[in-house]
């Protein structure tokens, strides 16, 4: 399914030029299935499928987003394993990290298309806003509606890195003032894998990829087209805090006795019951830690629409019916004041209906039917 | 808009307002009623009149000598599943977050295994309840569709409660979610149904007692 | 900042998925039949340690059941791995790190010699044409 055109060299050649033997080859592809929980002898096969294989194509586009997806894969102290994955792949285009600019970037990305076009990878990072033509977000003259669909169009798959390509993200969340879309909503055609959080774990993305490349098959998606390798079980499911929330320990405030014996986040607005993502079990920073374990509630960021869940700082099972998913106090006593002034009106109009029927019903006299109102 | 904002959101809200409207009506309907004037001369002072009242309410929160053999289960089957609701919906987390989401105050609560017990034992409980209802010819005669599903309601709340906070059947989302639909739709209910007498039966022991002690009897 | 290990909770491990027990005689067992298989039909195998959710005492436990063999092999690429023969022949216990020296994969290989320890054919075909060229190279500068 996919075979790049720098057919002259293959992935196995080109590592080796990059000073990347076989063995630290077969050592990625070992850590990365391990990661994704695919049996060892799938590691083995990868890394033999991939080394024999041309380096596929793939192109990336950016359009609203921060970047911060680009940066968790590229950035770090030393260099990663994650970061082999750019010497297997041949990244024909990238605005932020390619060196070339202007047409001749625009020229080379053009020119990688139509060379492996229906065989290359398209991956997507940042939202798609359709406000005033698209003029929200251009490149190089064109609106990234009109690249995404043109480009779309010779991939043979496509990767939505981060919320905001996956789900709409920021941009996305209300009022959504630029009509930003998710690549979902404007492709149709073509598979599409939403490696959603914001940002995903590097891991996360680089598996993903990897497995792509190297079967050429899309893998198990859940209903929201997520890898359910990674995206198939909660954050609570894995917390190791998970012992606090069932014994009832929570802290109540950040800091304080609680929070500092590492007790349950969930009166402290943690979305972790109802978020999908491997940050309890991968974690971030090559393993270091993950939000929860930090001290701060998930946000629940790989989920659609999060920005208006509600506040990051209200427990799950608070009221949420105001702006932005809050309500406060005041604003229930309002409503329910509201409410209860309108009920006493009627009640009182009831009562008083009730209280002029007795009095007809004495006026006509005590003991003969009332015939009520006629 | 996803189930779990819809119910603690726009259904929370809709729940809430036909609640306070309800109730308010029907008690205010019910205090503006003409008073039937009693023409008697009083055998009791005003604060005998008054002190009547109060003491009834607490002397019929259980049934006289003569009828213990034959109501005591019922009546103590009925307070400990109140107890245990009361147990669970104030002293629980998750529930005094939500509790101090709408009104702002917050108080200490119990640990979550103790309250998965109390929910269980009152789940049984409210089993048995049902079992009597139906078995029981006089209370089956008795029976509308009103005490059917006050009680299916109140029990749909409890069941989704606790596979919410046991994480099973469905993803813990749409449980959290069901659970607070099914709040929602009981206070719907509350104000057109017999669990109104949680405001009644205050007042109407109150008025009756007070009536009586009027008239210079005991109750 | 809170570790894990500070917290005084003592998690029970869950019973293990993918047809093994808990603890390590379900390990052991796994790792005899796949041996057996190995012996008759040639048929390599491995068990991702990450995989399983092993307690640090069942990991020292599986440890001492396999013991140490003859064969230890340190592996530079990428980072350190070490790959050792246990006492049980055939049974080889793998463990790649990261340049960091972060443990990156941990597993244990049922095969007659790890495939990461052995020669490609295709490097050695062209270690042998590299090698001819050097010799090549160094005769043409000894020349006059």
């Amino acid at each position: 399914m996919l075979h790049g055109h720098h057919g002259e060299l293959t992935v196995g050649e080109m590592l080796r030029r990059h000073g990347i033997s076989r063995r630290s080859f077969i050592k990625f592809c070992t850590a990365a299935a391990s990661a994704m929980a695919l049996p060892p002898s799938v590691g083995l096969a990868m890394a033999e499928q991939l080394r024999q294989a041309p380096r596929p194509s793939v192109v990336y586009l950016s359009f609203q987003e921060c970047t911060g997806c680009l940066e968790s894969l590229t950035r770090s102290f030393a260099p990663t394993i994650e970061n082999l994955i750019f010497n297997i792949i041949s990244l024909d285009y990238d605005d932020t990290l390619m060196a070339a600019a202007g047409e001749a970037a625009e020229s080379a990305r053009t020119k990688a298309m139509q060379d492996n076009f229906g065989k290359y990878v398209l991956i997507v990072d940042g939202s798609v806003p359709t406000g005033a033509g698209g003029a929200y977000c251009t490149a190089g003259g064109r609106s990234a509606v009109d690249t995404l669909r043109e480009a779309a169009k010779g991939a043979a798959a496509i990767v939505c890195v981060g919320t905001c390509s996956s789900f709409g993200g920021i941009p996305f969340a209300d009022p959504n003032p630029t009509g930003a879309w998710p690549v979902t909503a404007i492709v149709g055609d073509k598979p599409i894998i939403n490696v959603s959080g914001c940002p995903p774990i590097p891991e996360v993305i680089t598996g993903t990829l990897l497995q792509l490349v190297a079967t050429g098959k899309v893998p198990d998606l859940d209903e929201h087209r997520r890898p359910k390798v990674f995206f198939g079980n909660t954050i609570h499911d894995r917390c190791y805090r998970r012992p606090f929330y069932d014994q009832g320990k929570f802290a109540k405030s950040f800091d304080d006795e609680g929070a500092r014996n590492g007790w349950c986040l969930y009166e402290l607005g943690c979305k972790g019951p109802t978020t999908y993502n491997a940050c309890a079990t991968l974690k971030w920073n090559g393993g270091t830690s993950f939000p929860i374990e930090s001290g701060h509630g998930c946000l629940g960021c790989s989920e659609p629409g999060f920005w208006d869940k509600g506040s990051f700082y209200a427990a799950q099972s608070a009221a949420a019916w105001g702006k932005a998913g809050e309500v406060s106090p005041r604003q229930v006593l309002e409503v329910t004041a509201t409410a209860a002034a309108a009920g006493a009106v009627i009640g009182a109009a009831s009562a008083g209906v009730s209280r002029l029927r007795q009095h007809r019903s004495e006026q006509h006299g005590i003991g003969r039917e009332s015939k009520g109102d006629e | 808009m996803d189930l779990l904002s819809l119910a603690r959101g726009p259904a929370l809200k809709v729940a809430l307002v036909v609640f306070c409207l309800g109730v308010t009506w029907r008690i205010v309907g019910f205090t503006l009623l003409r008073v039937h004037r009693d023409l008697n001369k009083p055998r009791a002072s005003i604060a005998k009149f008054l002190a009547g009242g109060l003491i009834t309410v607490g002397s019929r929160s259980w049934p006289h000598q003569e009828f213990i053999g034959r109501t005591g289960a019922g009546e103590a089957l009925g307070y400990s599943y109140h107890l245990g609701l009361f147990a669970v919906v104030l002293l629980f987390g998750p529930h005094i977050a939500f509790l101090g989401s709408l009104f702002g105050v917050t108080w200490p609560g119990l640990p979550s295994s103790l309250i998965t017990v109390i929910s269980v034992l009152t789940l049984t409980l409210f089993l048995a309840v049902l079992f009597r209802r139906v078995t029981n010819p006089v209370m089956r005669m008795l029976s509308n569709f009103d005490d059917y599903f006050s009680w299916f309601i109140t029990m749909l709340v409890i069941v989704t409660g606790l596979a919410a906070t046991a994480h099973i059947g469905a993803p813990y989302q749409t449980l959290l979610a069901l659970h607070i639909l099914s709040v929602d739709v009981l206070l719907l209910w509350f104000p057109f149904g017999k669990l109104m007498h949680a405001f009644y039966i205050f007042p109407s022991r109150a008025i009756n007692g007070a009536i009586l002690a009027r008239k210079g009897a005991t109750s | 900042m809170i570790r894990l290990a500070d917290i005084p909770v003592r998690i029970e491990p869950t019973p293990l998925v993918g047809g093994l027990g808990g603890g390590v005689p379900a390990i052991l067992s796994e790792l005899a039949s796949l041996l057996e298989r190995l012996a008759k039909a040639e048929e390599p195998a491995a068990i991702d340690l990450r995989s399983l959710p092993m307690s640090a005492q069942d990991r020292v436990e599986l440890r001492r059941a396999l013991g140490e063999g003859e064969v230890q092999a340190t592996l530079t690429a990428e980072g350190i791995s070490n790959i050792r023969e246990t006492r049980v022949p055939g049974v080889w216990w793998v463990e790649h790190h990261d340049r960091n020296g972060e443990l990156i994969a941990e597993l244990i290989e049922v095969t007659r010699m790890p495939l990461i320890l052995m020669s490609a054919t295709d490097e050695i075909a062209s270690g042998a044409s590299a090698l001819r060229e050097q010799l090549a190279a160094a005769a043409a500068a000894r020349a006059p």
